[in-house]
């Protein structure tokens, strides 16, 4: 008997010992979620026979902690998606490589980099979600300074933000609006004191944050625009937002081929496939991603698109890239859960 | 002359056990000792700067986060301690002093969590008692009430699971010593004129102290380390462990550097003191023994009280399983406010052997789990060996380097190789291991480096040597007698050590999600990512499967090597 178990021992080891031929294909790190992610690799694998497009999907800070980590054996070529800030972090860092695009005159300069080390895809503005069994658009909270009304104490969840682009992006925003007048986060600091004492709970991923949003665990959460119609259409949850009047930080979401990526040809291809007006198009129409590119007809894109009104905050990304990480350290230590008794 | 005999035959032996040495001490400089120690050095750098700035940040009055985390860390612990010794002790008296009907079934059920990988426990206990747990919302419908009755989050969620999780520990230590309780120490006692208090208070206390602090101790640092149920539930609570991956996450690499060597610190001192105890002397009569009899419950009400009893027990251990079970069935994406899944499907399994995408993490961990307990094999019968059979200097050291993986949190052992191995070095010959498939199992291997040692060394040392040399006298070359004498032997034990390992490979998740990558992504890293795309399903059939292979790997370790596994896991 237990040279059988050895046996079978032996065959579970050498059952593959991998060789594979990994010149055809590219490894792509991204937040944007499987549906997309998994629509478009199809879609150019079909177009591209040969070709293998790998992805794996995380929060936008673990993809930015990831490459960092691997920066001196990368992983992976192509980086889809986070807020600006984060790609000018990873430029400074050398993570990344210049590879400028065809329709590199498409965006305004606050758009991508200097040295084409990165280039938006879409304008992404936060929102503020809430259960739409429980809230209208009217009843919502309509602005940033709502949330902190005692009426919303304890109905309210945030996704962890230390490991989110998006929440990231909504928290130094929050600071942002103080710190651009007096130089100093204090300000934003107290706002985001009393924030975390309205939130009841930080779950560990989107999920469990939509999960809590569904099942009433909490009315409110702030997220991205294009997430939440995602999930209200495709899963039926019900899910509504409202965009902040006095404006909201509107995320240029970036693209990158990361610095000495193993098949930089293949991730220019496809670099260039998923920025194309036709596919853009059908990423407004399916996956509600507004398109930086200023060239794409209007009648390629949505109606809602076009007719959005978004109020966009007036935001300097440098000083983003700069303070977040000061910014979020705080918050970790010594804002998250001190409202709390 | 005969000198010169003696000298040739000591030259004989050294030239089995040097290149064996080399090899021991090689993997353990290069794959225990390095890494920690680079972890320490760094602790003490900030850039190439050597300074304090670390710790004295750790420690800082201001603010004290970590300080909060550390006492978060100790605090829970010691909660854990308290409520599984709670619930393992009681249960372990009730199995070995009693008998009932349905105490075989109930006994074997009482090491049910074994069977469940870390973060599916979490997980199942989530959906089970959570605030919109089938549970709570069960009660709420059947009494027709405005609220929820109850639900767990927070503290008592994470020390709910952790009990859950480790009350197996008390349970084994208890039900080990009961069965090796003398009866005969007992009457004696009894016929001296000494009541039940007195007896409990001055003997069976006093006996069972060795075992009670044994198993303790162990929860303690299994508790320091646990790291999926904060990660689920801690929410604004600070545990250290977490702590560690969340400020990794921030890009502040030497804080959490400092952070990690704060926890492995305190998990040493444990160890040290584990090491104590275990040392210490057991008690043991100088007759063989009489073990204590079962009473048979014949009284009506109390027999039914008890089975009762039993049954809620059951049904509270396999619930967590069950609720993953049905999770499997759930159509991906449509149970959301519901109390019961609306709609069922077998999709999930049909992707988990059709998909390459789904299939692909479980031929990654079972090859991984496979490299790393062979790796653990080869490791610890040779380790064993020499420390056992051969007579060298630095044994201790040697041990103590062996042992030293057990006390390292999983997250502070994937720290330690992110630092060690992101550049090339000699015990890498030259490569750079961070982002490679290897990463992955050569962690696992070091996680489990001192459980497989331990059982080879458990097996080695109740093997008599004079059949050794009875075979080598005979004319048996050493890798002869070895593989025909020695191994034979000491088989069954060691493969229940090396299937335990394979299992822990199979499943781990708290070093994986610090250094997996796309190729080598495990199972248990599948389960968070479908889950955060709202994959229940999938990540439910996920589990299953995990839980199908653990629970086979225990059958046919009781089955066929006799019921060490347990054993082994203490």
């Amino acid at each position: 008997m237990h040279k059988n178990l050895i046996t079978l021992f032996f065959i579970a080891l050498l059952y593959s010992c991998s060789s594979e031929d990994h010149t055809q294909e590219i490894i792509v790190y991204s937040p944007h979620g499987k549906e997309v992610l998994a629509d478009f690799s199809e879609r150019f694998e079909q177009q591209n026979p040969g070709t293998k497009i790998l992805w794996l999907v995380m929060g936008s800070q673990d993809v930015l902690d990831r490459i960092r980590s691997e920066k001196v054996n990368p992983q992976a070529d192509l980086w889809w998606g986070a807020p600006s800030s984060f790609f000018m972090n990873a430029a400074n860092e050398d993570l990344l490589q210049p590879y400028k695009p065809t329709w590199s005159a498409a965006l305004n300069k606050t758009q991508h980099d200097s040295l084409d080390r990165w280039y938006a895809t879409y304008l992404t503005p936060e929102v503020i979600a809430f259960n739409s069994q429980v809230l209208t658009k009217e009843t919502a909270p309509q602005n940033w300074d709502d949330l902190l009304k005692p009426e919303w104490q304890n109905k309210i969840c945030i996704r962890n933000p230390i490991a989110s682009g998006t929440m990231r992006a909504i928290y130094s925003a929050m600071i942002w609006r103080f710190y651009k007048e007096t130089g100093s986060p204090k300000k934003g600091y107290e706002w985001l004191s009393k924030f975390d004492a309205s939130t009841k709970s930080y779950p560990a991923n989107p999920t469990l944050m939509y999960l809590q949003l569904a099942r009433q665990e909490a009315l409110i959460t702030l997220w991205n625009m294009p997430d939440i119609e995602l999930q209200k259409q495709v899963y039926d949850y019900p899910f509504d937002y409202v965009l902040p009047k006095n404006g909201t930080p509107v995320l240029a979401e970036g693209l990158a081929i990361i610095k000495n990526s193993k098949n930089p040809d293949l991730a220019k291809r496809f670099y260039e496939f998923i920025t194309t007006p036709e596919n853009l198009a059908i990423q407004a129409e399916k996956y509600f991603r507004i398109p930086a590119r200023n060239d794409i007809p209007p009648e390629m894109l949505p109606k809602w698109m076009n007719d959005a009104n978004i109020n966009a905050m007036d935001i300097d990304w440098q000083v983003f890239s700069e303070k977040s990480k000061e910014w979020m350290e705080y918050w970790s230590q010594n804002i998250k859960g001190a409202g709390k008794p | 002359m005969r000198l010169k005999v003696q000298v040739k035959n000591i030259l004989a032996k050294q030239g089995t056990t040097a290149p064996l040495l080399l090899f021991v001490v090689f993997i353990l400089l290069g794959f225990v000792a390095y890494p920690n120690l680079h972890l320490l050095q760094q602790s003490f750098f900030q850039d190439t700067q050597f300074t304090f700035s670390n710790y004295l940040s750790f420690f800082d009055t201001t603010n004290n986060s970590n300080l909060e985390a550390l006492w978060g860390s100790i605090y829970i612990s010691t909660l854990t301690v308290f409520f599984s010794a709670l619930v393992g002790v009681p249960l372990a008296y009730l199995f070995t002093h009693y008998d009932f009907p349905g105490k075989s079934i109930f006994a074997s059920l009482a090491v049910l969590p074994i069977v469940m990988p870390p973060l599916v426990g979490v997980l199942a206990f989530l959906f089970l008692f959570g605030e919109s747990g089938i549970l709570p919302r069960a009660i709420q419908v059947i009494f027709d009430l405005e609220t929820i009755p109850f639900s767990i989050g927070g503290i008592t969620a994470i020390l709910v699971v952790h009990t859950y999780s480790f009350y197996v520990y008390f349970y084994l230590f208890a039900s080990n010593f009961y069965n090796d309780l003398d009866a005969s120490v007992l009457e004696a006692a009894q016929n001296l004129g000494a009541g039940t208090g007195f007896t409990l208070q001055k003997i069976i206390f006093p006996m069972m102290m060795p075992a009670l602090s044994g198993a303790a101790l162990l929860v303690f640092m299994a508790a320091m380390a646990s790291f999926s149920a904060p990660f689920i539930f801690a929410n604004t609570t600070r545990i250290l462990s977490l702590e560690i991956y969340q400020t990794k996450l921030n890009g502040n690499l030497d804080l959490a550097v400092t952070q990690s060597v704060i926890l492995a610190g305190f998990s040493i001192i444990f160890l040290i003191l584990l090491r104590i105890y275990s040392g210490r002397k057991r008690y043991i009569g100088g007759s063989k023994g009489v073990k204590i009899k079962t009473k048979v419950i014949q009284n009506g009400i109390t027999r039914w009280f008890i089975s009762t009893l039993g049954i809620i027990a059951v049904i509270l251990l396999i619930l967590p399983h069950l609720t993953v079970i049905l999770i499997s069935f759930v159509e991906n994406g449509t149970w959301t406010w519901q109390m019961l899944p609306p709609s069922y499907t077998l999709d999930n399994y049909v992707g988990l052997f059709e998909d390459p995408k789904i299939v692909e993490p479980i031929t990654n961990s079972l090859k991984m789990a496979s490299y790393a307990t062979l790796g653990n094999l080869i490791f610890g019968i040779t380790a064993a060996y020499l420390l056992i059979r051969k007579t060298f200097p630095g044994k201790k050291i040697i041990e103590a380097l062996i042992m030293l993986p057990w006390a390292i949190p999983g997250t502070v052992l994937a720290i330690g190789l992110v630092v060690a191995f992101n550049m090339k070095n000699i015990f890498t010959l030259g490569t750079i291991l961070v982002g490679t498939f290897w990463i992955l199992p050569i962690a696992y291997f070091i996680r489990n480096l001192p459980l497989v040692f331990r059982s080879t060394y458990a097996a080695l040392e109740s093997f008599e040597p004079a059949q050794e040399e009875a075979a080598r006298n005979l004319g048996a070359g050493w890798l002869f007698a070895f593989r025909k004498v020695i191994l034979p032997a000491i088989a069954p034990a060691i493969l229940s050590g090396a299937l335990l390992a394979f299992v822990l490979a199979l499943g781990e998740f708290v070093s994986s999600i610090l250094l997996y990558n796309y190729y080598n992504r495990p199972i248990s890293l599948e389960i968070i990512s479908q889950l955060r795309v709202f994959n229940l399903g999938s990540a439910a059939a996920y589990s299953v499967f995990l839980i199908i292979i653990i629970g086979l790997v225990v059958i046919i370790s009781n089955r066929f090597l006799g019921k060490r596994t347990g054993q082994v896991v203490v």
